[in-house]
């Protein structure tokens, strides 16, 4: 309206009771609005008050995080710089050098998508660089593994710019850099035999939250392909097709992980040729991943059947062939319905890694476990050392869930 | 197996021979045969459940037919799927529920096809896209979700998403029915424009209006059947059948 001409007051807005709006209100409409809502909200504001003061108070003054600092970067690496593995405990860097090199991709990946991945990717790097101000003595953690560790914050730097400035930024190349970080950081890991600073190190030896997070990439990375291609197989016109995938999706999601983890190191050789490795962390990869993936192809499948046939239909009437519309509308569409139950599996499936102590192999948990059976002394801190194991475990997944529900949001799903 | 159908007329860019379609023991279609010519609009009524959908989907084979013959632009639809593919980028399909692919914007929708089917490049595919929004009335919305629009404007982007494939036949199937009553003329508009330029149009509607204005002939569907076609204003001034007539006193009431 123009100035000067207000002749007709507007009239005012008719705002809703008082009693409705505003913290009051709020509490009113949620927290008491009648007597048994009253008593719940008295109740569990007790319990929580209860709660938070006893927690806190053994957090605080009653617990021995000590047993923390004593296990230290064994949580980490496991036994791997240790004298039965790398004689000469000069090995430590080789771990750095995958963090470095894996910082560095989470740099690249910032460029590439963007938002949370660079909250994520400043997230590991702070972290990491914190980890150099660690109070332990020069002694226990050199000046070199400190260093190492404070270059994550360069590292982070030439990946974003390597990205950002040249054409290694493309969506392309990173997919063709993370595959190549993944593969460096395992032979790194097991070294070359006869070259020098790269002795072999039996995969044994590998453990510890880096194992833990070995399994689950490559697990998460190649279970989501090979869902998919399952998913598609079993809605295949092909008798034959359709038989063989619904067959793997029933045996694999059939049976017990732990079974299957148990028969693998007898199974896995059998069916992979002789230039493949023999040892339990190739087997539990493979295993890992086969059994994510039969449950990856129900929770893709469930995706597919949400989609309204005139999806399919619209695309065909224009022209498309049958894998164009596969590929361009419906698995996005399909894909996107279930992030959720997507994400859900891959947090599962990095829980699930540490189920790999029953062939032998000793993850975080397992470090946690065997330090207390062979440390008596410490065994009073049992509960330090899980709660810690835990919030370990829940900060990654955390993140998972976190980087999910932002890529809805970007990606407005339910909302349109 | 011969592709090219000598006999057919080369006006005729639609001839249905005896067409038979069964779902499961339901005889949908039972003995269709009709042709259309180039440039013509036919606009296809009766009850529902008479088998009018099922019959333009039978003619860019969304759905197969069990016996006799259609030819489209002198391709016979057969099992080949060289004669499935190159008729389906001759004609193009509006739906009833507009079915736009709710994860590509408006402008990607258009240009999908061309893009991938005809290879076209992609400004240019773009350039096109946005004409055609021009000439569907809603350019500003290229950018916008299909879920952030009207179902008036949605079914207006499905029609531009056709034609951007450049088809010589369009199939609208019920494409009004989905939408509120004010909505209705915008699309109608649009249709009308398309008929005025010359585009053969195949259309299962119920907007009467619609058919006695535009429309060339009309065809009466029932139970499976053509039991009328004749041009429309005989059609509605001196409908022959006593189906016909019982149907059109239902529906102008």
């Amino acid at each position: 309206m123009v100035a000067g001409q207000g002749t007709t007051p507007t009239p005012a807005p008719v705002l809703p009771p008082r009693s409705e709006v505003g913290a009051v209100g709020w509490a009113r409409a949620n927290l008491f609005s009648s007597w048994y809502n009253s008593l719940l909200t008295v109740i569990a504001s007790a319990a929580v008050v209860l709660g938070l003061w006893f927690g806190l108070n053994w957090v605080v003054l009653d617990a021995e995080w000590g047993v923390i600092e004593t296990i230290g970067g064994r949580f980490i690496i496991g036994g791997y710089n240790t004298d039965q593995a790398c004689p000469g405990n000069d090995c430590f860097w080789r771990p750095q050098a995958a963090l470095l090199m894996t910082t560095a991709l989470l740099g690249m990946l910032w460029v590439v998508a963007g938002g949370v991945v660079g909250r994520i990717a400043m997230a590991v790097a702070a972290a990491a660089a914190l980890c150099a101000f660690l109070p332990y003595s020069m002694e226990r953690m050199g000046l070199d593994v400190r260093l190492l560790l404070l270059a994550n914050l360069p590292a982070l730097g030439v990946g974003w710019a390597l990205a950002r400035y040249t054409p290694v930024g493309k969506p392309r190349w990173v997919l063709v850099t993370g595959v190549s970080v993944f593969l460096l950081t395992v032979v790194l890991l097991r070294g070359i035999p006869g070259v020098w600073g790269l002795q072999p190190v039996p995969t044994l030896y590998w453990g510890g939250l880096t194992l833990n997070l070995l399994l689950a990439v490559a697990g998460i990375a190649l279970s989501l392909p090979l869902g998919i291609a399952l998913a598609l197989g079993r809605r295949s016109d092909l008798p034959i097709v359709k038989l063989l995938c619904v067959a793997f999706i029933e045996i694999f999601r059939g049976v017990p992980l732990i079974t299957l983890l148990f028969a693998s190191q007898h199974l896995v050789p059998l069916a992979f040729p002789e230039a493949f490795p023999r040892n339990s962390l190739f087997s539990a990869g493979v295993v890992i991943t086969l059994f994510s993936a039969a449950y990856m192809a129900e929770n893709i499948r469930g995706g597919l059947q949400s989609l309204h046939p005139g999806q399919a239909e619209a695309a065909r009437a224009l022209g498309l062939a049958g894998w164009q519309t596969t590929l361009l509308i419906s698995l996005p569409q399909a894909i996107r319905n279930v992030i959720p139950t997507i994400v859900g599996q891959f947090i599962s499936l990095f829980k699930d890694t540490s189920l790999v102590y029953i062939i032998g192999m000793v993850d975080m948990v397992e470090i946690g476990r065997t330090f207390i059976l062979g440390n008596p002394e410490y065994r009073i801190s049992t509960k330090e050392v899980f709660i810690f194991i835990a919030l370990v475990f829940w900060a990654f997944t955390y993140g998972m869930s976190y980087a999910s529900r932002r890529l809805e949001q970007r990606l407005g799903v339910g909302t349109r | 197996m011969t592709t090219e159908d000598q006999s057919h007329e080369a006006d005729d860019i639609i001839i249905c021979r005896d067409v038979h379609k069964w779902f499961g023991n339901f005889h949908a279609l039972r003995g269709v045969t009709t042709s259309v010519r180039r440039g013509q609009v036919v606009v296809v009524i009766g009850p529902s459940g008479s088998g009018k959908s099922t019959f333009i989907r039978t003619i860019n084979r969304l759905e197969y037919h069990q016996r006799g013959q259609i030819i489209v632009d002198g391709f016979e639809m057969t099992d080949d799927v060289r004669n499935i593919d190159a008729i389906r980028r001759e004609v193009g399909m509006v739906f009833q529920s507009f079915n736009l692919f709710p994860h590509l914007t408006v402008m990607r929708n258009i240009t999908l096809a061309p893009t991938k089917v005809r290879h076209v490049p992609i400004a240019e595919a773009d350039a096109a896209a946005l004409e055609l929004l021009e000439r569907v009335g809603i350019p500003e919305q290229a950018d916008k979700y299909p879920g952030e629009l009207s179902g008036g404007q949605q079914q207006r982007v499905a029609i531009a998403r056709a034609l951007a494939m450049q088809p010589k036949v369009m199939l609208f199937d019920e494409p009004t029915s989905a939408l509120d009553p004010e909505m209705i003329k915008e699309v109608l508009d649009v249709m009308r424009e398309l008929a005025a330029s010359g585009m053969t149009m195949i259309v299962v509607s119920h907007e009467i209006g619609f058919a006695k204005e535009v429309a060339d002939s009309i065809l009466m569907f029932d139970e499976g059947k053509v039991i009328e076609e004749r041009p429309t204003s005989e059609f509605f001034d001196h409908p022959r059948e006593d189906r016909t007539k019982a149907f059109l006193s239902q529906i102008l009431g």
